[in-house]
């Protein structure tokens, strides 16, 4: 009897605990719960303790208040412990909610289910943000927020219409090494802006979303990071820049070129010089003399200190003052031109505008030409020295005639004596010691007068002319010749006019003006007018010196006056060589 | 004369509409921050209804019940909701856990506040109940009699954050959905 109770009872317990073993085989999940953001609700369970791994489990799905509770077979996959349950759980925004169940199965093994705590509603869902862009503007860094975009939403379901009221996000801004503080910023839309911190370095920018009437919960978002750094090179800056680079170096460069321009434009040829004589060309020609303004007269006591040392020199070149002579033997003796020195008494005004004129008449007219740069002019020809080269250029007829010093007067002066201008350069008005006694003549003859046809130089001319053959070149010193002929002796250097050194084209009319003039030496100057048409610029003064004794300008009564001993030192002067 | 006489039918026309839909319009809003009352039932949410254990069972969300309420009679379906829960469902619940007895009780002193507010429009004769409202209470209290009482009283504070969001959609005038 007891032995089979005993087998009884134990099949019985045996059976028992095999059934209890079976219902409580699969113990039950532990939890379940939904996690849930917009339109991503994701079933969340944890596995049962001894998972197995044939261990699926079975999720059913209820919509509040509707009694079928739906399978979702997606969602029964070996191990899996989540599954996304948006898409039937689409009405979520609309209705009171949804409730979930779990339960584990193992074969033929399945678990009790295990539902979810809370029935899954609206409140449940977590807020996130979609994205969010960060721009610089002007020291200001504008954000703008995107909301949550998701595919599974159906038409006509977005953010802002579930949410249409009291959309809020609470930004929180750090710069890189530090943390976030807790003075966030909440903004009530979409876009916000702060302005920039002033630093340069990267931010970072995080934004948590929340409605304002209700309780669900908010998800802060990703970092946006955004660089400040120092533009300098903005449009703006550059812009300005170029302008004020514009602006200094446009008036720059314009006078740059102006200038090189005017330079270019205000050199003068040297040959266009000569019309503006400076006053210190003269002065070159005459560095020694004191007096460059005005020319004083050969002093015979200077000329005789000085003759010896010009008989034997050979000066040519240059320094001639044309006084060139074209006999060898002229050469060597002494230089026998004469000027006639400004006397101050007589002709005050020549002897003021003269120097003047002198000069720039002379400068223009000799700067080129190998003359001694003793120039005769008159004062009268203040007005310029072109007009009187003119004038002596015009006066052909007369200036070519003319084999020596010209003078060219006013009319003011004796315009009968005085042909028209010389030829060549303008001669000033020296007035030798002759003109004092001889006023009148002398006027006439002041500085180098113009060898005229005049009919009473014919004769003596004549004479010359004797003479003046023999003088091999044909700028001989003929008016030495002449001069010796009259006066039987070596006529004053004051006779000695300047005998233009015509070219070898030229002609020169010995028997003209050459002998005319050296008649009148012994009161008078005899001036030789440098005829020479074609050399007008230069003053080419062939001065035919008489290289004769020098006595001549020692000779007392000579027409010469005193000769400055500076200007005797001159090679012009002493070099009464002829030019060639 | 013509046209005078049909503006003025027009003019009439609106005229009556807008008295009638004013009087709709006239409603009888509870300003009231319901924001502090559903964070309130937020943290208390989870406990409660981890106790329900009827879940394909409702009692406020019957048939899209809330949603169907015309705006005529939300004054009424308000004051009859609001005595249910002070009347009935805070009485049948036995909270043992004092922290969310604490909660309870600070929702109950809510919803009192807001039956006074309400008492104010009845007198004023702007809480009409029609026959729709009538009809909507009487599901309600069936609903929660077909069920135990303490697994009703349960379930209907669970369903609390339903009845919160729908007194804040009709009784914050426009500015809650």
């Amino acid at each position: 009897m007891l032995p089979r109770l005993v087998v009884l009872l134990a099949a019985l317990l045996g059976l028992r605990l095999r059934s209890c073993a079976h219902g409580t085989e699969l113990p039950r999940p532990p939890s379940v719960w939904f996690e849930a953001e917009f339109f991503h609700h994701v079933l969340h369970w944890t596995p049962i303790p001894n998972q197995s791994e044939s261990t699926y489990y079975e999720v059913e799905l209820l919509v509040y208040g509707v009694e079928p509770w739906k399978s979702i077979p997606s969602c029964s996959q070996t191990l899996m412990l989540s599954c996304d349950l948006t898409m039937v759980t689409l009405d979520l925004y609309h209705n009171d909610g949804y409730r979930a169940k779990v339960r584990a199965v193992d074969g033929n093994q399945h678990s009790n289910w295990t539902s979810t705590s809370t029935r899954f509603s609206k409140d449940e869902v977590n807020l996130t943000v979609g994205s969010v862009k960060l721009e610089m503007h002007n020291g200001v860094i504008l954000g703008k927020i995107q909301p949550p975009r998701p595919k599974m939403a159906p038409e006509g379901n977005t953010y802002e219409s579930i949410f249409p009221h009291f959309r809020e996000y609470e930004i929180a801004i750090r710069k890189v090494p530090e943390h976030y503080k807790f003075t966030n910023k909440k903004v009530k839309q979409e876009n916000f802006s702060f302005p920039a911190p002033g630093e340069l370095g990267e931010f970072c920018v995080k934004v948590k979303p929340s409605v304002g009437s209700r309780t669900n919960k908010g998800i802060w978002s990703e970092e946006e990071c955004i660089v400040l750094s120092q533009h300098y090179f903005t449009m703006t800056n550059l812009s300005i820049f170029f302008t004020f680079v514009l602006l200094l170096c446009g008036p720059l460069a314009y006078l740059l070129t102006l200038q090189l321009y005017m330079r270019q434009r205000g050199k003068l040829p040297t040959v266009l010089v000569f019309k503006k004589p400076s006053p210190f060309s003269l002065i070159n020609q005459l560095p020694s003399s004191e007096t460059q303004d005005t020319i004083h007269p050969l002093d015979e006591e200077a000329f005789s200190k000085v003759s010896p040392e010009l008989r034997n020199s050979e000066l040519h070149g240059s320094t001639d003052s044309g006084f060139g002579s074209a006999k060898p033997s002229l050469q060597t003796e002494e230089p026998q031109f004469l000027l006639p020195v400004p006397h101050p008494q007589a002709g005050g005004t020549l002897g003021k505008g003269a120097p003047l004129e002198l000069e720039s008449s002379c400068n223009s007219g000799s700067s080129n030409s190998t003359d001694s740069g003793i120039c005769l002019q008159e004062p009268s020809l203040s007005l310029g020295t072109g007009p009187n080269w003119e004038q002596q250029v015009g006066s052909n007829s007369q200036g070519q005639d003319d084999s020596g010093i010209g003078l060219v007067q006013n009319s003011e002066m004796q315009p009968g004596d005085v042909q028209g201008g010389s030829a060549l350069g303008h001669v000033s008005p020296l007035e030798p010691e002759v003109t004092e006694e001889e006023d009148p003549a002398m006027a006439a003859f002041q500085g180098y007068l113009k060898q005229t046809r005049d009919t009473e130089e014919e004769a003596a001319k004549a004479g010359c002319l004797e003479e003046e053959s023999s003088s091999t070149d044909g700028l001989g010193p003929q008016f030495r010749t002449c001069l010796d002929a009259e006066e039987g002796r070596p006529p004053p250097a004051l006779a000695k006019g300047y005998l233009k050194q015509d070219p070898p084209e030229m002609t020169l009319d010995p028997s003209g003006a050459p002998a005319g003039q050296w008649n009148q030496l012994t009161e008078e100057w005899s001036l030789l007018s440098l005829t020479s048409g074609g050399d007008l610029g230069i003053s080419d003064w062939s001065f035919a010196h008489d290289l004769g004794p020098l006595d001549c300008v020692a000779a007392p009564g000579s027409l010469l006056g005193s000769f400055d001993s500076d200007l005797v030192t001159l090679p012009l002067i002493s070099s009464l060589h002829s030019n060639e | 004369m013509k046209a005078q006489r049909v503006s003025l039918w027009l003019l009439g026309a609106i005229l009556l509409l807008c008295s009638v839909h004013a009087r709709g319009l006239r409603r009888c809003l509870i300003s009231m921050d319901m924001h502090q009352i559903e964070e309130t039932f937020q943290e208390i949410k989870r406990a409660i209804q981890a106790k329900d254990t009827f879940q394909n069972v409702t009692i406020l969300s019957t048939s899209e019940f809330l949603h169907s309420i015309k705006p005529l009679d939300v004054c009424c379906v308000t004051k009859s909701l609001l005595e249910f829960y002070v009347d009935r469902v805070f009485k049948d619940h036995q909270e043992v856990n004092p922290q969310i007895l604490r909660k309870i009780s600070s929702i109950a002193n809510s919803f009192l506040y807001m039956q006074k507010a309400l008492q104010q429009c009845q007198e004023q004769r702007l809480c009409h109940c029609g026959q729709e409202a009538t009809n909507a209470t009487r599901i309600i209290h069936d609903n929660y009699n077909q069920l135990e009482v303490r697994s009703a009283a349960i379930k209907s504070l669970g369903e609390l954050d339903l009845f919160l969001a729908w007194i804040g959609k009709n009784h914050q005038g426009t500015s809650t959905a």
